[in-house]
C-alpha cells in the first residue's frame, strides 16, 4: 500500500482474480489458533478483518462517534462469541454481518439526526496523519495526492448503491464476494454485476473531469 | 471463492451487453475487466489513504481478545425494543428495552438516560457488573430479588457480568 509506487509497478500486482479469497483461507485456522489462547493470530485477524469491518461501517455513512463504537461493538462481541464461532472460516462474513446489524441499529435510532451526506465531514477522518499521508506530503508525491483526492471526491459523489458496494470492495485485502453479501445484505450473484457497472460508472466520471 | 466470481463475471458480461449499445468483443471485455480492476486497486490504495482504520481503533481491536472468556456463558440478545418493538407514536426518547437470555437465566434491562435498571429472572441474588471495554468493570447495587440500577448510562459499548453462585455470565455486548 505505498502511495509512491509508480503506476506501472503498482500495475503489476493487481490480483487477476479476489486475492481475498486466497488470504481467507487462513481465517479458520486463525480463529481456531485464537480460541486456543494465540494473541498473536488474533492480532493477525485484527490485521486481515479490520479494514473490512471498517468499511462496513464506512459504507453506512455513520457518524466518527457511532461508527467508532460500531467497530467495537463488533470485535467485542466477536472476542466474546470466539470459541462457539460455528464456521471459523467465515469469520469475516460474520464480522461483516454483525457490523451491518449494528450499522442498521444505530441508522434505526437515529429518527431525526440521519447519516451525513456532508462529504466535508467525511473528509475530517483522515485528520490523523498516517504514514501514506507523511509520504504522499512531499512535494514528489504531490501529483500522486491530487489524484487520490480527485478519486476519492469522484467516489464520494457516487450514488448511495454504487458508494457503499465500493467503499465495501475497497477493503484490504479485498473482501470475498460472501463477506460483502454479509455486509450489505445483497446477494452474492448481483455483486459482479453492479460491480462492474459501479466501477464503469466512475470511470466515466473520472474521464469527463480529465482525471487519469 | 474465485469460481463464483468468475461466474459473477460472465453475469457481468451478459449484464454489459444490455447496457451497452454496441456489440463488444471478447477481447474487450477482458481489456474492460482488467481496468475495473485497475479502478478498484486504485480506490483501495485511495481509502487506504483517505479512509485508514483509526490506529486507536486498531488498537482497541487488538484488546479486545481480553474479552474472550472461556468460562462465561453467554446471554444472548433475544429482544431489542429498537428492532423488535413496533414504535410508540409520539414518543421520542421511550426507554430501550433489552433482555437477553443464557438457558433458564434471564436479564431484563432498561436503558434510559439516566442510566441501567434491570432485573435477573427467576429472581435470585447476584453480583452484577457493567463492563465498558477490557478494562472497564464497575459494580452495580442488586437486591435480593436480582433487581438492579446504575445511576450511569453507559457512553458506549457495554456488557453486564453476573455471577449467580458458581455460574458466570456475561450478556452479549451492545451499543447503548
Amino acid at each position: 500500500m505505498t502511495a509512491g509506487t509508480a503506476p506501472s509497478t503498482a500495475y503489476d500486482v493487481v490480483p487477476y482474480t479476489r486475492g481475498g479469497a486466497v488470504e481467507r483461507a487462513e481465517v479458520g485456522a486463525l480463529v481456531r489458533a485464537a480460541v486456543d489462547g494465540d494473541a498473536g493470530a488474533w492480532k493477525a485477524l485484527v490485521d486481515g478483518l479490520s479494514p473490512l469491518v471498517w468499511s462496513v461501517v464506512r459504507a453506512h455513512r455513520l457518524s466518527d462517534a457511532d461508527g467508532h463504537e460500531v467497530y467495537q461493538t463488533v470485535w467485542f462481541r466477536f472476542a466474546q462469541h470466539l470459541g462457539r464461532i460455528r464456521e471459523p472460516e467465515k469469520a469475516g462474513s460474520w464480522l461483516a454481518s454483525t457490523a451491518r446489524h449494528e450499522c442498521l441499529k444505530v441508522i434505526k435510532s437515529l429518527t431525526r439526526l440521519m447519516p451525513t451526506d456532508d462529504p466535508l465531514v467525511l473528509d475530517r477522518v483522515s485528520e490523523d496523519r498516517t504514514p501514506e499521508q507523511l509520504l504522499i506530503d512531499s512535494e514528489d508525491a504531490a501529483a500522486e495526492a491530487e489524484q487520490v483526492r480527485r478519486l476519492w471526491q469522484e467516489f464520494e459523489e457516487l450514488g448511495d448503491r454504487c458508494r457503499r458496494l465500493l467503499r465495501v470492495l475497497m477493503a484490504s485485502p479485498p473482501p470475498s464476494y460472501l463477506e460483502v453479501s454479509a455486509a450489505l445484505g445483497i446477494a452474492v450473484g448481483s455483486i459482479g454485476p453492479l460491480r462492474q457497472r459501479c466501477l464503469r460508472r466512475l470511470r466515466a466520471r473520472l474521464d469527463a473531469r480529465g482525471v487519469v | 471463492m474465485s469460481g463464483m466470481r468468475e461466474e459473477n463475471e460472465l453475469h457481468g458480461e451478459h449484464d454489459g451487453h444490455g447496457e451497452d449499445e454496441r456489440e463488444l468483443a471478447a477481447d474487450t471485455f477482458d481489456a474492460a475487466e482488467f481496468d475495473d480492476g485497475l479502478l478498484e486497486e486504485e480506490l483501495r490504495r485511495a481509502a487506504a489513504v483517505r479512509d485508514p482504520v483509526p490506529t486507536e481503533l486498531r488498537q482497541l481491536a487488538l484488546d479486545a481478545y481480553a474479552l474472550y472468556d472461556l468460562d462465561a456463558r453467554v446471554a444472548e440478545l433475544t429482544f431489542d425494543s429498537l428492532v423488535d418493538a413496533l414504535p410508540i407514536r409520539g414518543a421520542t426518547d421511550a426507554p430501550r428495552m433489552l433482555t437477553f437470555r443464557a438457558g433458564e437465566l434471564t436479564v431484563d434491562v432498561e436503558v434510559t438516560g439516566q442510566g441501567l435498571m434491570g432485573q435477573v429472572l427467576p429472581p435470585q441474588p447476584a453480583l452484577i457488573e457493567v463492563l465498558g471495554g477490557p478494562q472497564s468493570a464497575l459494580p452495580v447495587p442488586v437486591d435480593e430479588l436480582g433487581r438492579f440500577t446504575s445511576g450511569a448510562r453507559p457512553a458506549g459499548p457495554f456488557a453486564l457480568r453476573l455471577r449467580t453462585g458458581a455460574d458466570v455470565v456475561v450478556t452479549e455486548w451492545l451499543r447503548a
